[in-house]
């Protein structure tokens, strides 16, 4: 037994099975429960080293060779398969409630499969490939059947794609740059197409205008999934060239573009988000803000900043989840998700309307709440390098955070009496996940048993 | 430890009494147990005093790299009185709530509990992080609150403008912290920088709406008497305490003239609004923004002690004033005089130190000194009118005789406590002050009693220029429109560039910009 077969290739066995499946619950059941226990596995079984139970030992291996490549997991993997898993289960047992769970489950077992892959092969610049194959089967999960793509989906498979020739032209590049160390030109240009791809391939600004734009095609629900999975997956494989490459890891340019870039994603998406009036679109604008808040860390070049990268896996995965299940239920019964539309929503929907405005202003770092604590540590961060740059990221909060505030105060405008119609499943589930995000906004070193490894997983970044 | 058990007599107390309301609604001992809390956690409050400092450290969020501080509490000298006047409060509020019409009435007493324990927290914090979280929960809890209480849209949107300005006060606050670590000192209110007591004093100015003046709240809001005073309280408190943490060199700002002239005149006209005020209740905010107005300039002065000096006396003298509802002529004198004695700033009382001043003279100063005499002298007279002349008053009722003699002790213990805090415990007791400021309020105040029924302008009116109800336009709102409308500008803009992006060109347009990024990040060649 090898850890890619349990945590890559089983996902996508049980995927594609479950293709064949057509009940909402039976379905959103097998992706639940399966996922909750590759979360619990990856957890509990060490990778790569023996696990003895009384007479019994066990010994699960890291890797496996298939067509002359690798795919290796490390005992550092394991807490991040058992982050990745565990949310993925939160958002399968969701999809259930909002009848997303044919959709959801097959293909999200599988891109997140696939997006393991891409975290465990080697040589790692394989990994756009599976990116782009998870990139390719997101889009039957975000268009309906006989429904025509919009110009959002056209745009995110289009930058998507664009990106990969030119990440493995990078790569083909950065090969000549090791055997030849003291090329400039070489390793110059080797950069900048490096971070042309990924720019394509992290939408950072200005190549993020499919993120909205999705959001407003497809459910909110299936977007969030995406919006969750592929950017923390594809930033893991940014973090890999860092690692990899001395010369991209030690040039203070490339940290201060990096920083940059997030901050202009932050203060944007902010600025933008202060001016929507579409709860879809304020979502989007989030998600984006919150890959600034990891570009960012990177940009700090330090291990901190590393670990800081590390710790927002977690808030941003349950905010996003609470988000997108509440934004559904109040959508469901909403003819849009307009501000128009959903004047006083929190009075049939309280429980959603209180999970999508907890959310929001855990994403925009209101205290007590999940996304306060990594916030603050970048200000802090920043604020000791400049006290400039930490205002500019406290810019593009206050634009999330007058975002937040235009979305509470349009739901809680008085329309009817006080009800609840989201179902009993739905508050539970939106319930314990604003519970949750009090408790790592109060305690968020709960966490920590989950993150504190995850930077062993890059040995020089993390060092 | 001593912090941990104190507050949870609070919390473990609404937590019983909710799950009373829940499963019992006519549990019988319900009042027993919110006013057993109360008295154990102001007996331990009380007790503070025997090992102060006392610091409670919560456990680290993570390496010291990436968290420079953890949640700390710090119960000292300058937290103290406002943790007694907080605990005075809510002990004060489930005592007289026997003689409530309402009675009785679990989930108020829990919420009330709630915030109070919410209340000492935030005066106990001791760093910006401590305060921001405890700031956070205040301002969330006050939020639900009238969310749930009113079906009026106007008060909905009210509430929802004052939680956003008490956000962007959160953000004023963590800017202090930030500019204190910019300088190489510690986010904590120890070390805090000269140039950060700006921010202290605008983010404790923005959350109490003195700094711009505006009313967060409406008035006449759904809660009234018992939460609503302690709602309005425990706010008040819970952004004035870090005005007993500026830095005691004072402001190091060009502003600091401006701030200390736009407070005085933000004092002047509240005070001018509380005396005028039809009844207490309704001039409530008005009295909160008045001696908040008095603590900020205090502190704007270089004097964090005069600052907490003002700070309890709003608590304690207000909350005594607010809480009397019923007509009891003995009782109403002592209100009246412990009352008075409270806010008057007279030699050993609490707000002894409040008119000391440790800065240097600014033309600011010749605009400070008159307005804020007379305002002092407005909340005064206003306070002898509403205590003498109640506009509503209710009888007890003849089946709980019991509250009668309850419901005084009730009304005493605030007056009591401000009598204590001018003599015991904490930097601003036992104090001489400024005699002549003093009198000269003194003075001015038994001029306006005179004049009062002279004049037909100094009686109650209800013409507000900063609008708290839904009467026509007002003054500020031409401010207030010119920032909207600059706000719907950039809406405009925003749009336009949305619509670029993502139009036919949009991919074009992207390209663009990342090539006008790159070339403006790219290292310049000679």
């Amino acid at each position: 037994m090898s850890a890619p077969l349990l945590w890559i290739f089983l996902p996508l066995s049980i995927g594609a099975a479950s293709l064949l499946i057509r009940r909402e619950r039976s379905l959103s059941m097998i992706g639940g429960v399966s996922a909750a226990m590759l979360s619990v596995l990856a957890f509990v079984i060490p990778i790569d080293e023996a696990l003895s139970i009384g007479s019994f030992s066990f010994k699960l291996a890291g890797s496996v060779i298939i067509l002359g490549r690798s795919l290796t997991l490390q005992p550092a993997h394991g807490s991040l398969l058992a982050i990745l898993y565990g949310l993925a289960a939160m958002w399968f047992f969701g999809a259930q409630t909002l009848g997303l769970a044919r959709r959801l489950v097959p293909m999200g077992l599988a891109i997140l499969a696939l997006l393991v892959a891409a975290i465990a092969v080697r040589p790692f610049l394989f990994a756009s490939v599976f990116i782009e194959i998870a990139v390719l089967l997101s889009v039957p999960m975000l268009v309906a059947p006989f429904q025509k793509p919009g110009r959002g989906i056209l745009r995110y498979v289009a930058f998507q794609t664009i990106a990969v020739p030119l990440i493995l032209f990078a790569g083909w590049l950065l090969s000549g740059v090791e055997t030849s160390p003291g090329d400039v030109e070489l390793t110059a240009a080797a950069t900048a197409i490096l971070a042309l791809g990924f720019a394509f391939l992290l939408a950072i600004f200005p190549l993020y205008t499919w993120i909205p734009m999705l959001t407003e095609e497809a459910h909110p629900y299936l977007v969030g999934f995406l919006l969750w999975v592929l950017p923390q997956t594809t930033a893991l494989f940014a973090i890999g060239f860092l690692d990899r490459y001395p010369f991209l890891r030690l040039s203070a340019d490339l940290m201060t573009l990096l920083r940059d870039a997030g901050l202009l994603m932050a203060v944007t998406a902010g600025l933008w988000a202060a001016f929507q009036r579409h709860l879809g679109r304020l979502m989007a604008y989030a998600a984006i803000a919150e890959t600034g808040f990891l570009l960012i860390a990177l940009g700090l070049g330090t291990s901190e900043g590393i670990q800081l990268a590390f710790m927002q896996i977690i808030p941003r995965g349950l905010g996003l989840t609470v988000w997108a299940l509440s934004l559904s239920v109040i959508q469901a019964r909403a003819a849009s998700p307009r501000f128009v539309d959903v004047q006083g929503a929190a009075r049939a929907l309280p429980i959603a309307s209180a999970g999508i405005a907890l959310a929001h202003l855990s994403a925009a770092g209101l205290p007590l709440l999940a996304g306060f604590p990594i916030r603050m540590a970048l200000l802090e961060s920043l604020s000791r390098e400049s006290i400039g740059l930490a205002i500019w990221l406290l810019v593009g909060l206050l634009g999330l955070m007058t975002g937040a505030v235009r979305t509470l105060a349009v739901i809680v405008l008085p329309s009817e009496k006080w009800d609840q119609r989201e179902t009993y499943f739905q508050a539970i589930l939106i319930g314990l996940g604003v519970l949750a995000l009090f408790i790592l906004g109060l305690f968020p070193q709960a966490a920590n048993f989950l993150t504190t490894d995850l930077p062993a997983l890059f040995q020089n970044l993390g060092q | 430890m001593f912090i941990l058990i104190t507050i949870l007599f609070l919390f473990a107390a609404a937590l019983a009494l909710a799950i009373f309301q829940v499963t019992q609604p006519n549990y019988r001992f319900g009042w027993l147990i919110a006013a057993g809390g109360s008295v154990l956690a102001w007996a331990g409050v009380l007790l503070w005093q025997a090992q102060m400092p006392i610091t409670l450290q919560l456990p680290a969020w993570g390496a010291t790299a990436l968290f420079a501080n953890a949640p700390v509490f710090v119960a000292d000298q300058f937290a103290w009185p406002y943790a007694l006047a907080l605990a005075t409060l809510g002990l004060a509020v489930i005592v007289s709530a026997a003689a409530r019409e309402n009675f009785p009435a679990l989930f108020s007493w829990a919420g009330t509990m709630t915030l109070i324990g919410l209340g000492l927290l935030a005066t106990l914090a001791d760093n910006p992080l401590t305060l921001v979280l405890v700031w956070a929960a205040i301002d969330l809890t006050e939020l639900t609150t009238h969310i749930f209480s009113s079906n009026e849209t106007e008060t909905n949107g009210r509430a929802v403008a004052g939680f956003a300005a008490r956000l962007v006060g959160i953000g004023l606050l963590l800017w202090a912290g930030l500019e204190s670590m910019a300088r190489g000192a510690a986010l904590d209110f120890q070390t805090t920088v000269p140039q950060a007591g700006i921010f202290l004093i605008l983010a404790a100015g923005l959350r109490l709406g003195v700094l711009p003046l505006h009313l967060g709240y409406t008035s006449d809001s759904a809660v009234r008497r018992g939460f609503g005073t302690t709602l309005r309280l425990v706010s008040a408190a819970s952004s004035l305490v870090i005005l007993a943490r500026i830095p005691a060199q004072g402001i190091s700002s060009p502003l600091a003239p401006y701030l200390l002239a736009l407070t005085s005149l933000a004092g002047l006209y509240a005070a001018w609004m509380w005396m005028r005020s039809p009844d207490a209740l309704a001039g409530r905010p008005y009295w909160v923004i008045a001696f908040a107005a008095l603590a900020l300039a205090a502190a704007l002065r270089g004097n964090p002690a005069g600052s907490v000096g003002w700070g309890v006396a709003l608590i304690l003298a207000g909350g005594a004033l607010f809480l009397a509802s019923i007509q009891n002529k003995i009782l109403n004198r002592v209100l009246l005089f412990a009352g008075l004695w409270g806010i008057s700033a007279l030699p050993f009382s609490p707000s002894a130190r409040g008119w000391e001043s440790a800065a240097e003279t600014s033309w600011a100063t010749f605009i400070m000194w008159p307005a804020l005499l007379l305002a002092q002298a407005l909340l005064a007279a206003g306070f002898i009118r509403h205590v003498t002349r109640p506009a509503t008053s209710t009888d007890l009722d003849p089946d709980r005789a019991w509250a009668r003699n309850v419901y005084p002790i009730g009304i005493g213990l605030p007056l009591a406590a401000l009598l204590l805090l001018g003599l015991f415990g904490w930097d601003g007791a036992r104090a001489f002050g400024t005699l002549p400021a003093s009198l000269v309020a003194g003075a001015l105040t038994l001029a306006l009693l005179w004049l009062t029924p002279r004049l037909r302008w100094l009686n109650p009116v209800r013409a507000h220029w900063i609008r708290p109800q839904e009467s026509s336009a007002s003054r500020l709102d031409a401010f207030y429109d010119f920032l909207w409308n600059l706000y719907r500008s950039f809406g405009r803009l925003t749009e336009s560039i949305t619509a670029a992006l993502e139009g036919d060109g949009g991919i074009l347009w992207a390209l663009l910009f990342l090539v006008l990024f790159l070339s403006l990040l790219a290292p310049r060649t000679p």
